[in-house]
């Protein structure tokens, strides 16, 4: 069994009215199953409503599959008493890095999960410098969250949840709310956490361009999974992504594009390079 | 700029007072202020300006700062002179009109004048050399006996610490707003009070929808962090007593014992 380990997991929203009568029924997540290993890079992509994000607070135990289960770590997340080693497993990032950071300067912010653990004093600081050290923050320990960009703000909530030592860490659309300097930082700072300190990272977005180095993608849509492969193997079907509302990158869709006037180039092509070097292989 | 205001008033610098423990500061502030009620000579005032002053001048904090503390409080202190000065009894000294001023009620006045801009310097300089988080680990650490009685101390002290943090957040949220409906047209200058308390709804609505939504967030996020309230929790920056902490409460204590003999004292030698 892998890290993290669905199977057929449902998750219903009962929608109610004034009296309490249950209005309607929506299926956020239909019938998911999926097994992550150790150490891989998972991007989860879909469009607003595919049914992502509720299948990433699955993982963190914020929410409990109403049927089916779900395994962080061989332990089943809607056991009540292993909630707490749940969480410290599998740690969460989320979309606003204003609303998730409760320290008034970095390092206390960072050192909030470890306080809650009851690691001893020595090691939250151990912990802490090592921490904002892997996300590049270090130089800004003593600094008011309030003085960061949007990226940095980001990068210091990562470091909040690696000082907690996790094996996964499930990202929530970090990206969403920043300019693209700073989703390239918090790219840049993911991927060092994935090949540098082994941690397992599962990515939720809704940018193409930072599936690109995922191990394994998988595409959501009204709470299935639709799509499901290497990079390579999603952006080769393009009219597909089309189909479910996604943008393809650039580079893929010109390549696309150019395959079908008739000029024979490989499928999935992912970045600028590779299309240059096909190209130049061509001519 | 919203991002750069100061939270409470905090004055930063380097000075021993700034380094002394938050419960020595906290405890020594009301130690103080108690002290201004137990004396009746004008020794003490004596005594409590000196050791008032000398902590002015460890502190490092210009007294302008002490002094602004002092606006807030100019309505009451002129209320309460006006009321001592007319309303107390006692022998002649002037009288106009209606109204009445004893000899008894002018020595009451100037010593409830004095006993209150002591009162209201003492605790700034505890405020401006303390910062927010350090007064609310401070306060927690203090009142833990309280959890006896059932008192949430933990969580009160939580609940200041992260109103604190998003103070700035909302202020620059507020004048986001504000310029939104600004630009619809909105007028928040004009009119007499009541139409700038209603012009104010367009603004407060939004802003509290928005401040619910970043409660709900950010408990999740506390929440994932493994976050369960203070049992069993560690801290990364406890607070330990210093040397220099047991003497400055020395000095408190030795302060209390000069302050309420003095009268006594000036009495001896007389």
């Amino acid at each position: 069994m892998g890290i993290v380990k669905a199977s057929d997991v449902v998750y219903e929203y009962i929608r109610r009215d004034d009296e309490g009568n249950v209005e309607g029924i929506t299926t956020a997540v239909d019938k998911v199953s999926l097994d992550i290993r150790q150490g891989e890079f998972i991007a989860i992509l879909g469009h607003n409503g595919s049914g992502k994000s509720t299948l990433a607070k699955h993982i963190n135990a914020i929410l409990t599959p109403t049927e089916g289960t779900v395994w962080v770590d061989g332990m089943d997340t809607s056991e009540e008493d292993k909630l707490w080693n749940v969480r410290q497993t599998a740690g969460m990032v989320f979309q606003n890095p204003d609303n998730q950071i409760i320290g008034q300067v970095v390092e206390e912010d960072v050192g909030f999960g470890p306080e809650n653990m009851g690691i001893p004093t020595k090691e939250i600081w151990e912990r802490v410098e090592e921490s904002l050290r892997a996300v590049g923050m270090y130089e800004f320990r003593k600094y008011s969250p309030n003085k960061l960009s949007g990226g940095q703000k980001q990068r210091v909530s990562i470091a909040g949840v690696l000082a907690m030592h996790p094996k996964c860490i499930v990202l929530d659309e970090p990206t969403a709310m920043l300019d693209p300097s700073g989703r390239k930082e918090v790219i840049r700072a993911v991927r060092g956490l994935n090949q540098v300190e082994g941690v397992t990272v599962i990515l939720i977005t809704h940018y193409m361009e930072e599936i690109i180095h995922a191990d394994r993608v998988f595409v959501m849509d009204r709470g299935r999974i639709a799509m499901e492969g290497t990079p390579r193997q999603i952006f080769s079907q393009v009219e597909k992504l089309k189909e479910l509302r996604l943008d393809v990158p650039q580079v893929t869709l010109l390549a696309y594009e150019l395959k079908k006037r008739g000029v024979a180039l490989p499928d999935g092509i992912l970045t600028a390079e590779e299309l240059a070097d096909a190209l130049s292989a061509y001519y | 700029m919203l991002r750069d205001i100061t939270l409470g008033q905090y004055y930063q610098t380097e000075s021993v007072i700034h380094r002394l423990d938050p419960r020595v500061k906290l405890g020594g502030t009301l130690l103080f202020i108690i002290s201004l009620f137990l004396f009746d000579h004008f020794a003490g005032y004596v005594v409590a300006v000196a050791f008032l002053g000398i902590v002015i001048r460890l502190s490092h904090v210009p007294f302008r700062f002490m002094v602004k503390g002092m606006k807030a409080i100019v309505f009451l202190l002129i209320l309460t002179v006006t009321f001592n000065l007319f309303l107390t009894p006692g022998r002649e000294l002037v009288s106009f009109w209606k109204l009445t001023i004893t000899w008894e009620g002018l020595a009451l006045a100037i010593t409830m004048a004095v006993r209150l801009t002591i009162l209201i310097i003492g605790s700034s300089v505890m405020t401006l050399t303390t910062t927010p988080n350090n007064l609310t680990d401070g306060m927690e650490k203090m009142l833990k006996p309280l959890k006896l009685f059932r008192i949430p101390v933990h969580e009160v002290a939580m609940m200041m610490s992260i109103a604190l943090r998003f103070i700035p957040i909302l202020l620059e949220e507020t004048d986001k707003i504000m310029k939104a409906q600004l630009a619809r047209g909105a007028d928040f200058e004009s009119g007499n009070i009541f139409k700038r308390a209603k012009a104010m709804v367009p603004l407060l609505v939004p802003l509290f929808v928005s401040a619910f939504h970043r409660a709900n967030d950010l408990a999740l996020a506390m929440e994932s962090r493994c976050y369960r309230g203070g049992e069993g929790r560690t801290k990364m920056k406890p607070l330990v007593y210093q040397k220099r902490d047991g003497l400055a409460y020395l000095c408190i204590v030795l302060y209390l014992a000069l302050s309420i003999t003095a009268g006594r004292l000036v009495w001896m030698w007389i």
